[in-house]
C-alpha cells in the first residue's frame, strides 16, 4: 500500500511538473509578415540591430554598430535617422534596447554609460547617468523602462543591478547586489532589460539567470519564471530560456520576451504562464531575436541581429 | 634630382606604417555571439592604454586587439580584462604587425 501512494505520488509530480515545465502553445500561431534591412550602413540597412520601440506609428531601431537611431513607419518605410558615434551630448556608442514613454524615446547607451533621451523626431533632450558604480551610475546599461510618473528602471548589466531613478536620474532604489550575480530571487546575472505596467509593476530580463523577474509597485519581489524553478537553467523547451535580452508588454498585459540563443520571442500571460513562441532560426555563428516591441494593435516587430534586419508578425487567426 | 626627391617621398611614405607597426593579439573566447558580451569585452579592450583597434570575428569566435608598437598586453592582463567582462579567455596569440 505503502509502495501504491509512493508510485502515486511520484507520477502525480511528474505529471504536474511537465505540464509546469513543458507547456503547450495555446495560441495560434504568429504569423511574419515582412522583414526589411540588411547588413549595411545606408538608410533602412543595419549594422547590428540591439534594440527596438514602437509609438503609435513608428518602429525606433538601434542600429548598434552604425551607432545611431533608425525610424520606419509600421509598413517598415524608412522615414529618418539620428546619432553618430561618439561620447558628447546626442552621440551614441552601441545603442542597445529603447523605450518610447510619454512621448520620448529613451536609449541605453552601452558604451558611454548613460541614458539619452531624444523628442520622437530625433533632438536630443538630456542624458541620465555616468560611468561607475555607486547611486545613478553604470556599467553598460542595457535597457530601461519608464513608469508614469517619469521614473526610470535601468538594467546595470556589469553592476547586477536594476535602479530605480527619479526623471532627472536621482537615485532612489536599487535590486540586485553590486557586482555580485545570483540566482536566488531579487538577484541578477547580467540583467538586460526592463518593462514597466501602468500600475508599476516591473518585469526584469535577467540575461544570463536565463528567467524574468517580475517585483510589484512597492518594489516587492512578485514572482518569476523561466526553466524549473527559474534558478539559471536553461533550455529550448517552451518557457524555458537560453539569455533573455529583451522584454515588452503588449497591450492585453502579455509579457513578450526575447530568447536570444533559442532565436525566438515567447509570449506569456503576466502571471508566467506560457502561451505562444516564434522567430526565425539562425544560420549562425550568432542569433537572431534580440530585442521586441508590440504595437497596439497586437502587431510584434523584432530586432533580428544576425541578419541586421527587422521581423513584423502578427497574431494568427483564432 | 626629382627622381631622388620622389624615391626617397615613396620610400619614407611605403615605411612609414612599417615603422609604426605594432601588434596583434587573437584571443579565443566563448560566448562573442551575444553582443551583450561581445560589447562588453570590446568597450573594456578599447579603453585599454595602447589598443588602437577591437575587431570581434564572429565566425572564428575570436576578438582581434591591435596595439601600438611598443606596447605589450600580458597574457594575465588579458586574461583579468576578459574575465572582467564575464568571461574566460580560452587561448591566445600574437604576432608583430
Amino acid at each position: 500500500m505503502v509502495r501504491l501512494t509512493l508510485f502515486v505520488v511520484m507520477v502525480s509530480t511528474l505529471l504536474l511538473s511537465s505540464y509546469a515545465w513543458f507547456p503547450r502553445v495555446k495560441e495560434p500561431p504568429y504569423q511574419l509578415v515582412k522583414t526589411w534591412g540588411g547588413k549595411g550602413d545606408a538608410p533602412g540597412r543595419f549594422n547590428e540591430p540591439t534594440g527596438i520601440a514602437v509609438s503609435v506609428s513608428e518602429v525606433f531601431v538601434s542600429d548598434s554598430r552604425n551607432a545611431r537611431i533608425q525610424v520606419f513607419d509600421f509598413g517598415g518605410n524608412f522615414k529618418h535617422m539620428f546619432g553618430e558615434p561618439g561620447d558628447e551630448a546626442g552621440q551614441l556608442g552601441r545603442p542597445m534596447n529603447l523605450t518610447v514613454a510619454n512621448g520620448e524615446l529613451y536609449v541605453a547607451d552601452y558604451f558611454n554609460e548613460r541614458i539619452q533621451v531624444y523628442t520622437l523626431q530625433g533632438q536630443f533632450l538630456r542624458a541620465i547617468g555616468k560611468p561607475g558604480a555607486g547611486p545613478g551610475e553604470f556599467n553598460a546599461p542595457g535597457g530601461v523602462a519608464v513608469a508614469n510618473n517619469g521614473d526610470l528602471f535601468v538594467a546595470d548589466f556589469y553592476n547586477q543591478r536594476v535602479q530605480q531613478l527619479d526623471a532627472n536620474g536621482g537615485f532612489i532604489r536599487q535590486w540586485g547586489t553590486l557586482g555580485e550575480t545570483g540566482v536566488w530571487a531579487g538577484e541578477f546575472n547580467y540583467p538586460t532589460d526592463v518593462a514597466v505596467t501602468a500600475n508599476g509593476t516591473f518585469y526584469i530580463a535577467d540575461g544570463y539567470n536565463d528567467r524574468v523577474q517580475v517585483f510589484s509597485s512597492n518594489g516587492d519581489f512578485s514572482h518569476k519564471w523561466g526553466g524549473p524553478l527559474a534558478m539559471n537553467i536553461f533550455g529550448s523547451f517552451n518557457g524555458w530560456f537560453a539569455t533573455v535580452t529583451g522584454i515588452s508588454i503588449g497591450s492585453q498585459g502579455n509579457i513578450f520576451v526575447a530568447d536570444f540563443y533559442n532565436d525566438r520571442v515567447q509570449k506569456f500571460k503576466p502571471d508566467g504562464e506560457f502561451l505562444n513562441t516564434f522567430g526565425i532560426p539562425s544560420k549562425g555563428p550568432t542569433h537572431t531575436t534580440i530585442a521586441v516591441a508590440v504595437a497596439s494593435d497586437g502587431t510584434v516587430f523584432v530586432a533580428d541581429y544576425a541578419n541586421h534586419q527587422i521581423q513584423k508578425w502578427r497574431p494568427g487567426k483564432k | 634630382m626629382r627622381k631622388t626627391i620622389l624615391l626617397m617621398i615613396m620610400t619614407l611614405l611605403w615605411s612609414a606604417p612599417l615603422l609604426a607597426a605594432g601588434t596583434q593579439y587573437k584571443l579565443r573566447v566563448d560566448g562573442l555571439s551575444c553582443p551583450f558580451c561581445a560589447y562588453g569585452i570590446e568597450k573594456m579592450l578599447i579603453r585599454t592604454e595602447g589598443v588602437e583597434s577591437v575587431t570581434v570575428d564572429l565566425e572564428k569566435g575570436l576578438l582581434i586587439v591591435k596595439v601600438e608598437e611598443g606596447v605589450t598586453l600580458t597574457e594575465a592582463r588579458l586574461k583579468q580584462l576578459v574575465h572582467d567582462a564575464g568571461f574566460t579567455l580560452r587561448s591566445m596569440s600574437e604576432q608583430p604587425l
